[in-house]
């Protein structure tokens, strides 16, 4: 009986579900193959995260707790990881993708000599190793890969699994760590912090994204606006996170964050591979477009052909009164 | 570093790459630029590659494993249409079946892209290895004139010099127009509009619904109801595993009768012929481009000039006299003897339209010339109201009652074409068309 | 400084694709240089341009791929080492790491840089993994380089915002295309590119080990994405198509 250990990870002193949908999906293939399931947390007061990870049936759980984790720095993550992956002799270690599990993947594979699939939108365990389907060429075809060894690292995108809870009460191994000063070789100077409490896009249920044709700070505040009302992240094109106009953190597309909410509507955007590549998976998509042949249509479920600037007001004020 | 050109080629199309190929393996120095990404990639055209000149550029280019063309032609179709009916003349012969091939069909992205290559061959063959170039994606933004001659290029800041500069820009022709070579107004009646779709099958469905056997092709053009009243007609090539479907239409004319290409293009593909060909298939591309209706009266004032010669479409060399549209080929043979006069002017060190003229002359002499001369009047009577639309209805009427068979007694066939020709036009404007077609044909 | 930048030759997925028994087929053979190495080029240029330097570009890949280094050259990087493979290798991240890391291994250098992530597979390991190979400390996902003494700072895009990080050289970084606008090369650049020095070199040269060069994951086939299909369209009178799709979501929908 081999072991799945399960990345947990946290943002602003949440579980991110992201990481729970693996868990329950690993749980699930533990289950199936008589394997045991287990989970790592690795943050500054990580053992307040253990009973959420207990929900979802992890029989161990280790806890790496030290004040360094603070923000992500890839050195000491790294380090706690490898000594996590020496304790559990994992076959398979299983990440959500954010941009930290990017940070550190090739390298925790490079250390541990581990076979690894990053961005995966699914995964099965195969002897030997997992098969997993990847989106690839911007994400217009899907790739059948398999990846074999006695370890091997897996990234599964947000969205790919449902939460699936299964209590259990899990033996808890706190893993005492220390690094001294000398050892870290990057400092973290600062954090521009993005748009303060801005909703996670992995976890939104609606995302209305911006586009260039979004001009001005009337366009934004409509944008605003419509994104209240649905209680909606908001989310933007290159375009207007390369010019300045939204946070970068807000990109939605390859380069990007990939998204899979409820509800995605897209305002002034063309529909670039770029982009589609990070929304397509979305459960609904409205695309409002002036540009009747815009691209955006083709994954629309939704189309509306207009100016953005006379479609959003009744569109705002028609969803307010369904509202409530 | 700014090292003299014996030539610079503005354009990478099928005549500024022939031209490009010519010079290179005569070991001239020199440039060729292309404003898209790489050669082809601003190219929406595409169709038939009519004549053998290839093989003078690429010997034996049907041997290579994927040599850049789609399929050779061995059968080809002119179809009149109206509305519910086609009738044909069709011809297919393994007479073509043996390289080098008389018609060649292409997509001019791919194609353009595998001859830059070949051509980029050719210089690392040539003694100017490093100093002759392809460079794409920049735009020449104008044609360095001294007193009357062209002495380079120049693009954003920067200037380029050479002894000559060969315009292949294909036919939105500004350059041709900024070295006063074409008037600044070219009326739209002389200019057309080519759409295509580019549509897949599988490819064993393709070449089971076209009998297609290894790499033979169909070449299909089309007169009557396919293009709305608008002047004009429809082709249909098979490539690989895609057809190519299109119009090439009056500009001046869908102005009036205020169509838009694309209306046309799916009025064309409704016809239950064209539904039958283009069932299961799925539209991979779609592209619309200016092209020459071949009319001499839209030929530029000269092909010539001190320092420049125009070849290709920028010269407006193109025929479209019904049977085939031949541009490609009269691109290519117009950028190899433009390139052999600029080595012929290299050779005398003059490069002034003195020796520069024996290009016009060499043109005047070839095939090219001699058939847009010769078939100036197809031309003018394809574009026709009544070669458009009543011989096509006349032909296709005649053609249901000849096939009928009506468990009646059948009039012999002269009864059948006087009725079709009664409802469609009359003895008398037919005997003038005959009169005519038989003296432009 | 003395920057290498990893630079890679990609299909183009503007490219027409289609798939056939499994197999990936481009209508055209479009290959390009990666767009995030791109990136990765120019910032490298900028910076030595600015702090004076040395730019050389490494690319593992098949003959054809001298045309991208051509172009890295063409914007203005100084010199490339071609790491010579035949096209038919499967090589992945891990290999092709591998390969780089053991290439570096015996050279001079302050930065090693890299895109962060290929076009088209959007693996994004490669760059961590040489760090790991190498020893040495990195930063991915970069949106903005300077220059400080020895130091590399790093802007980069982490999940909380942007993460300012001190790297001391020697350092390895992964380049978003967030980070700049690539210069398209001018006539005079591509003009010199092939005058510039690119040394052509044998995988076999570097001396590797055959089972270094075995790839541990593999792509057994592709196949097409569950196709979306495009749903209705409302063209026409503003507020009235506006209201109608927002009583749709809600009643048809239901996704409010
Ligand atoms: C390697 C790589 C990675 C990339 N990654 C990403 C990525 O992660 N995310 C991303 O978004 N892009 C990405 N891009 C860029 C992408 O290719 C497109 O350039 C970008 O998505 C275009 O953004 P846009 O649609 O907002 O702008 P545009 O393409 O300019 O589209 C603007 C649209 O707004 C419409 N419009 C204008 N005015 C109005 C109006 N008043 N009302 C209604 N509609 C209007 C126009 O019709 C047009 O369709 C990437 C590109 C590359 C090469
Ligand atoms: C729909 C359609 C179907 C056709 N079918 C056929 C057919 O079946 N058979 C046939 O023989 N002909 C056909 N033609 C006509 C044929 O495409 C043209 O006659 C032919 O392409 C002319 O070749 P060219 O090299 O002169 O010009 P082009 O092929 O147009 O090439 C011109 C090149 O110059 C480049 N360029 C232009 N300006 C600049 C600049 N300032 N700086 C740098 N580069 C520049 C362009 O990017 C382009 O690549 C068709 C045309 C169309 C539109
Ligand atoms: N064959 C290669 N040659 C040179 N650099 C490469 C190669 N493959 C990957 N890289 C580098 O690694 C980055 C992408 O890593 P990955 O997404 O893991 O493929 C690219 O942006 C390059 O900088």
């Amino acid at each position: 009986m081999s072991t799945i250990l399960t990345h947990i990870a946290i943002a602003d002193g949440k579980i991110k579900r992201s990481s729970l949908e693996v868990l329950s999906h690993c749980k699930n293939l533990a289950d199936q193959n008589g394997h045991s399931v287990e989970a790592v947390v690795v943050a500054e007061n990580a053992s307040n995260y253990v009973d959420g990870i207990k929900k979802y049936g992890a029989s161990k759980i280790y806890v790496v707790e030290n004040p360094i984790f603070k923000n992500h720095i890839n050195t000491p993550i790294l380090k706690a990881l490898v000594k996590v992956m020496e304790m559990a002799k994992p076959e398979v270690f299983a990440f959500a993708s954010t941009e930290s599990t990017k940070d550190i993947l090739g390298a925790l594979a490079a250390n541990q000599g581990a076979a690894v699939l990053s961005d995966v939108a699914s995964f099965e365990l195969i002897d030997g190793g997992i098969k997993g389907t990847r989106p690839v060429m911007a994400a217009k075809v899907l790739a059948n890969a398999e990846a074999k060894g006695e370890k091997v690292l897996v990234s599964v995108r947000s969205g790919s699994y449902d939460l699936a809870e299964s209590p259990t009460d899990a033996e808890v191994v706190s893993v005492d760590f220390n690094m001294d000063e000398n050892e870290l070789k990057a400092t973290l100077r600062e954090i521009i912090s993005s748009t303060g409490d801005a909703v996670d896009l992995n976890e939104a249920e609606a995302i209305v994204a911006a586009g260039r044709g979004v001009k001005d700070e009337e366009g934004r505040k409509l944008i605003s606006e419509l994104a209240d009302v649905l209680k909606a992240g908001i989310g933007a094109s290159r375009a207007l996170t390369e010019s300045g106009v939204y946070d970068p953190s807000l990109q939605i597309g390859q380069t990007g964050k990939v998204v899979s909410p409820q509800l995605y509507i897209a305002v002034g955007i063309s529909g670039a591979i770029q982009h589609v590549a990070g929304m397509a998976n979305s459960k609904v998509i409205v695309a409002i477009n002036k540009d009747a042949d815009a691209p955006i249509f083709e994954v629309a479920d939704y189309g509306i052909v207009g100016d953005l600037y006379k479609i959003l007001p009744p569109f705002i004020e028609e969803l307010k009164k369904i509202k409530n | 570093m700014d090292e003299k050109f014996d030539c610079i080629v503005i354009g990478g199309g099928v005549a500024g790459l022939a031209a490009a190929m010519t010079l290179a393996k005569n070991n001239m120095k020199f440039l060729l630029i292309e404003r898209g990404e790489f050669a082809g990639s601003k190219n929406v055209s595409g169709g038939v590659l009519w004549g053998s000149d290839l093989s003078k550029l690429v010997p034996n280019y049907w041997e290579e494993e994927d040599g850049g063309w789609e399929r050779f032609i061995n059968h080809r179709r002119l179809t009149f249409m109206d509305e519910q009916s086609t009738f044909s003349l069709d011809f297919k012969s393994s007479h073509f079946n043996k390289p080098p091939y008389s018609g060649v069909v292409i997509l001019r992205s791919k194609f353009d892209n595998w001859l830059s290559g070949k051509v980029q061959e050719a210089i690392d063959a040539s003694d100017f290895a490093m100093d002759s170039f392809i460079a794409t994606n920049i735009k020449v933004d104008d044609v360095l004139m001294e007193n009357g001659k062209a002495v380079g290029i120049k693009t954003g800041e920067d200037e380029f010099h050479a002894d000559s500069v060969i315009i292949a820009e294909g036919v939105n022709n500004l350059l041709t127009r900024r070295v006063g070579l074409q008037d600044e107004y070219v009326p739209a009646d002389h200019m057309l509009t080519g759409i295509k779709e580019i549509i897949r099958f599988d490819q064993k469905v393709l070449e089971d619904r076209f009998q297609l056997n290894g790499l033979s092709g169909m070449s299909n053009e089309f007169v009557g109801w396919a293009t709305d009243g608008v002047e004009g007609g429809g082709f249909l090539y098979t490539n690989r595993d895609t057809i190519s479907l299109g119009l090439v239409l009056g500009i001046k004319d869908m102005r009036e009768k205020n169509k838009s290409p694309h209306d046309v293009l799916n009025h064309f593909k409704t016809h239950p012929v064209i539904a039958d060909c283009i069932k299961g298939g799925e539209i991979v591309e779609y592209s619309a481009h200016v092209v020459s209706s071949g009319d001499k009266r839209a030929m530029p004032k000269e092909l010539y000039k001190d320092g420049v010669l125009l070849v290709g479409e920028a010269a407006n060399l193109l025929m479209n006299a019904g049977k085939a549209i031949q541009g490609m080929d009269y691109a290519m043979r117009s950028g190899i003897l433009a390139a052999e006069t600029i080595i012929k002017a290299k050779e005398k060190n003059d490069f002034t339209s003195e020796t520069l003229k024996e290009y016009r002359a060499a043109l005047d002499d070839s095939y090219v010339m001699k058939d847009i001369n010769s078939f100036q009047d197809a031309v003018h009577l394809l574009h026709t109201d009544t070669m458009q639309q009543k011989v096509p209805n006349l032909i296709c009427d005649f053609g249901r009652e000849f096939f009928t068979i009506k468990s009646e007694a059948t009039p012999k066939s002269r009864q059948i074409l006087k009725g079709a020709i009664k409802r469609h036009s009359s003895v008398w404007e037919l005997a003038k068309l005959g009169f005519k077609a038989g003296k432009s044909l | 400084m003395k920057f290498y930048v990893c630079i890679k030759m990609v299909p183009d997925v503007n490219a027409p694709i289609q798939i056939k028994e499994g197999k990936l087929i481009q209508d055209a053979d479009r290959m390009i240089l990666n767009a995030y190495d791109a990136s990765a080029v120019e910032e490298a240029l900028v910076l030595s341009e600015k702090h004076g330097g040395e730019v050389e570009v490494v690319c593992i890949g098949p003959q054809k791929a001298s045309e991208t280094i051509r172009k890295a050259l063409a914007m203005g990087a100084d010199k490339a080492t071609h790491l010579l493979t035949t096209g038919q290798e499967k090589y992945d991240s891990g290999t092709y790491a591998r390969i780089l890391a053991n290439f570096f291994n015996n050279k001079e250098y302050d930065v090693l840089s890299l895109g962060k992530q290929s076009q088209d597979t959007d693996a994004g390991l490669t760059g961590s993994m040489i760090a790991e190979l190498l020893h040495l400390p990195y930063a991915t996902n970069a949106v903005g380089l300077e220059i400080e003494g020895e130091k590399l700072i790093v802007k980069r895009q982490g999940d909380f915002g942007q993460e300012m990080i001190e790297l001391p050289t020697p350092c390895v970084v992964t380049c978003s295309n967030d980070m700049n606008e690539p210069r398209i090369p001018n006539l005079k650049g591509i003009m010199a590119s092939k005058r510039k020095p690119l040394e052509q070199v044998e995988l076999s040269s570097l001396g590797m080990n055959e089972n270094q060069l075995i790839a541990d994951t593999a792509v057994l086939s592709y196949s097409a994405k569950p196709e979306r299909q495009a749903g209705q369209k409302f063209d026409g009178e503003a507020d009235e198509i506006a209201r109608q799709v927002a009583q749709l979501l809600d009643t048809e929908a239901n996704v409010l």
